[in-house]
């Protein structure tokens, strides 16, 4: 892995949500048996990212679906091959590194219960992802990973009659308030609002042409939700919204439709090999907006191309977190060490630690059913409905989970610009900030 | 004296009955019991496959009446899939109307488009309509995207539709001893309705209706020379074919409880010509046999790979994954059927039943 690869964990790292021991400030009691890896600087096989905190349990967790008083199975509906396979393997590789350093360094879950992690692949279909869920629904405790906006709100109703819970590898505003979903990042609204409101007061797009490109499903859906609500409250149009379909491979129209509309500010609600073929698009058109791209739609190998000056000149990318170089955190050296060691993912990005991350507060979630001594499937929503704050470790924002109408989510994003010098090829702009408009948005259930 | 075998055909009367013999009475009653005895056995996962391999099967009937046994050729499949499952999920959810109410309302929806693109085969035939087919999957899409007070836009949509007929809910049923899951209960709806389905079909194609609609397919002009009124049997496969498909996609819209509109793309379209092909076009039960083995065999072939860890290492060392060895296979089995088969599963089905049929004399 090179360096710049080795880095970019700083920034992915930003995503992170690194599980504390003890999962949550209900105010349990708990034994924290390991040390934090905000306290460590060295990798160490028995050191967690999260830091093994377990409370003492009240009693053994019963035998029930998914757990044989050993071993914890749990599921992830990745697209492992197909049209997104892009994202989906490094997305499930994230996940296996963690539970396999879990499971080798640890010793397991609270050091006993080792995780049996069932990946089954998706197809990102939604049809696909109902087979595979009812595949392997009645020998997990829960669905750790389930990639897709779609495909978590097809399993919705399946969820909610199986009371299951699943944590979606999407940030669609509609998981905040939903019961049987485990959201554990940022919505894709809310960078949206962040970064809009501030590139209209303080970055110059005051009066000038706003404009979106969205992939044309849920999740395009949603970045254009955020645009719209911080559009509306700061009185500016978004003069020109293009579309494109995921299985797109020319996108002249609406990048052509974005060039006559005059457009000066461009967000990007994309995936990454779309986001390549419409700056390329741009590129030739000789069409050189600002454009403002959610994190999804960033890798760096897009740097590594023809588009890196152009990339240089015109992309800014949206996500959470700070600037942090490699070596400056222990939760991404853990993370590094276990992706080099249990997973060929050569260079990880934005969704490797998006699954690592999932995880690692997965562990939390176990650590807290564990200590109330119920890992049922009632037992682990009882647990996420008093898990309290989750520690990011300075990393990020942390989600605060109570019952669905009072989970908090993170309201902060950061804005980052490319530079090809930088970790992950990402220069900070603005760091870590939170805007009124963020934390006025209302987050309401899909309607499923 | 010998008699002759009663499954031969010796009249044409003997050619359009739907049980040419006791036998095979006998055989689809067992067929019957077999499947009805099948979801005690079943877990969700294989009833969730079978589920949704008997939903593609009422709509491969649909698109043989129209193209096995009319020859109008139709890309336009998943717009009128689409149609039903938007519809249904409209008038269960929007106006909590029963199963009795949901379903026939889906199948009008569906016929209702099959009659304002049915005149277009008046005119065009072959690969113009094919195109003009085409284009009703990108103006459905235009419009399950857009008209969000109905599908949700591209965010999809929920579905309640209840499966309850009378007492009887189908989305848990019971018998003694045994409570069936959802998947199960399932299983039995979509399965009653696909024998329904191909029990219509056989009959309208052994029928009047049904003759004319295949002499429209062999050769028009002829067809129209003889008395066969071009526009009532075109226009009429294409309502059939779209009502069966709508309600194909109703029931997939009320099984699943989500639908969006990726759901309902061209690629949808081409599986269903796909199921005709390799189950045999023109052949009712070719349908259902093709729609079971396109809908199956990725989950086969998944499930293999899995089990046996050699299969993986070769796809691994030959640079192929499970998924592209669907694609290949699937590629693979249209292009073979085509060359060496072009009636099917349906025919091969056929040519092993006729052996036995004509033994000892058979060649």
């Amino acid at each position: 892995m090179t360096t710049r690869g080795l880095r970019a964990f700083a920034v992915l790292g930003a995503f992170a949500f690194v599980a504390t021991a003890c999962g949550g400030d209900d105010g349990s009691s708990s034994n924290t048996t390991g040390t934090t890896a905000a306290a460590t600087t060295t990798v160490a096989p028995a050191t967690t990212a999260a830091g093994t905190t377990t409370a003492a349990p009240a009693k053994e967790p019963a035998p029930t679906k998914g757990f044989d008083g050993k071993q914890i199975s749990v599921g992830v509906l990745s697209p492992l091959t197909g049209v997104a396979a892009l994202i989906g393997k490094p997305l499930a590789a994230g996940q296996k590194a963690y539970w396999e350093g879990v499971n080798n360094e640890e010793g397991g879950i609270a050091g006993k219960y080792k995780v049996n992690y069932l990946i089954e692949d998706n197809l990102y279909e939604t049809n696909t992802t109902v087979q595979k869920y009812n595949k392997i629904k009645d020998s997990v405790v829960m669905f750790t990973q389930v990639v897709g906006t779609a495909n978590n709100l097809a399993i919705l109703p399946l969820l909610r009659d199986d009371n299951i819970i699943a944590a979606p590898a999407s940030q669609d505003a509609f998981w905040v308030r939903e019961q049987q979903l485990f959201p554990v990042i940022e919505p894709y609204q809310t960078d949206v609002i962040n970064a809009f409101d501030y590139l209209w007061n303080v970055g110059g797009a005051k009066g000038k042409k706003v404009c979106a490109i969205v992939q044309d499903d849920a999740y395009g859906e949603a970045g254009l939700a955020g645009l719209d609500f911080v559009s509306g409250k700061l009185a500016f149009p978004v003069d020109v919204k293009s579309r494109y379909k995921v299985t797109d491979t020319d996108f002249t129209a609406p990048v052509t439709a974005l060039q006559k509309g005059g457009c000066e500010y461009v967000l990007a609600t994309a995936l990454p090999t779309q986001f390549g073929g419409i700056l390329g698009t741009a590129a030739k058109l000789g069409f050189a907006p600002h454009w403002v791209a959610q994190s999804p739609a960033y890798i760096d190998e897009l740097t590594a191309g023809p588009l890196k000056d152009y990339m240089t000149k015109n992309v800014m990318v949206v996500a959470v977190g700070p600037e942090l170089s490699y070596d400056s955190n222990a939760a991404a050296q853990l993370m590094s060490a276990r992706q080099k060691k249990y997973t060929d993912i050569k260079d990880p990005d934005y969704y490797f630690t998006f699954g690592y991350v999932q995880a690692m507060a997965e562990h939390q979630l176990f650590n807290k059913a564990i200590a109330m001594g119920d890992l049922s499937r009632d037992g682990l929503v009882k647990a996420m409905n008093s898990l309290g704050q989750l520690d990011a470790q300075g990393l990020g924002g942390a989600y605060f989970y109570d019952v669905p109408d009072k989970r908090v989510p993170p309201a902060m994003s950061s804005l980052f610009k490319v530079n090809t010098g930088k970790p992950f090829g990402l220069e900070m702009i603005k760091e870590n900030f939170e805007t009124q408009y963020a934390t006025d948005y209302e987050f309401v259930k899909a309607n499923i | 004296m010998t008699t002759a075998n009663p499954a031969m055909v010796r009249q044409y009367g003997d050619d359009i009955r739907l049980f040419r013999s006791r036998a095979m009475k006998l055989s689809w009653a067992t067929l019957i019991v077999v499947a009805a005895l099948l979801p005690f056995g079943m877990s969700d996962y294989q009833a969730n496959v079978a589920v949704y391999a008997g939903i593609a099967a009422i709509a491969a009937i649909g698109l043989n009446l129209l193209t096995g046994f009319t020859g109008q050729v139709s890309l336009g499949h998943a717009a009128f899939l689409g149609v039903g499952g938007y519809t249904g999920a409209y008038v269960s959810g929007e106006w909590n109307m029963p199963f009795m109410v949901w379903l026939p309302a889906a199948a009008l929806a569906g016929a209702i488009i099959g009659l304002v693109i049915g005149p277009f085969a008046l005119r065009l035939r072959g690969n113009y309509l094919a195109v003009v087919t085409l284009g009703l999957v990108f103006v459905a899409q235009y419009v399950f995207e857009n008209w969000k007070s109905v599908t949700g836009g591209t965010n999809g949509t929920s579905v309640t539709a209840p499966v309850k007929v009378g007492p009887v809910d189908f989305s848990k049923l019971s018998v003694p001893g045994k409570d069936f899951t959802r998947d199960q209960s399932y299983f039995y709806l979509v399965w009653i309705i696909v024998l329904l389905v191909a029990l219509l079909a056989k009959n309208i194609v052994r029928s009047r209706p049904g003759r004319a609609m295949q002499a429209v397919r062999d050769r028009d002009r002829a067809a129209e020379a003889i008395g066969v009124h071009l526009a009532r049997y075109k226009v009429l496969a294409f309502v059939l074919s779209s009502a069966l498909a709508a309600m194909a996609g109703a029931l997939y819209a009320s099984y699943q409880r989500f639908i969006n509109p990726g759901e309902f793309t061209l690629f949808v379209s081409i599986a269903y010509i796909a199921m005709i092909v390799v189950g045999g076009v023109g052949l009712i039960f070719g349908s259902v046999l093709g729609a079971v083995f396109i809908t199956t065999i990725p989950r086969v072939i998944e499930e293999v790979s899995a089990k046996y860890q050699a299969v993986e290492d070769f796809l691994d060392r030959i640079g192929m994954t499970v998924f592209s060895l669907n694609q290949a296979v699937f590629g693979l089995l249209i292009v073979l059927f085509l060359v060496l088969e072009p009636r099917g599963l349906g025919a091969i089905w056929l040519r092993i039943r006729l052996y036995f049929k004509t033994w000892p004399f058979s060649y």
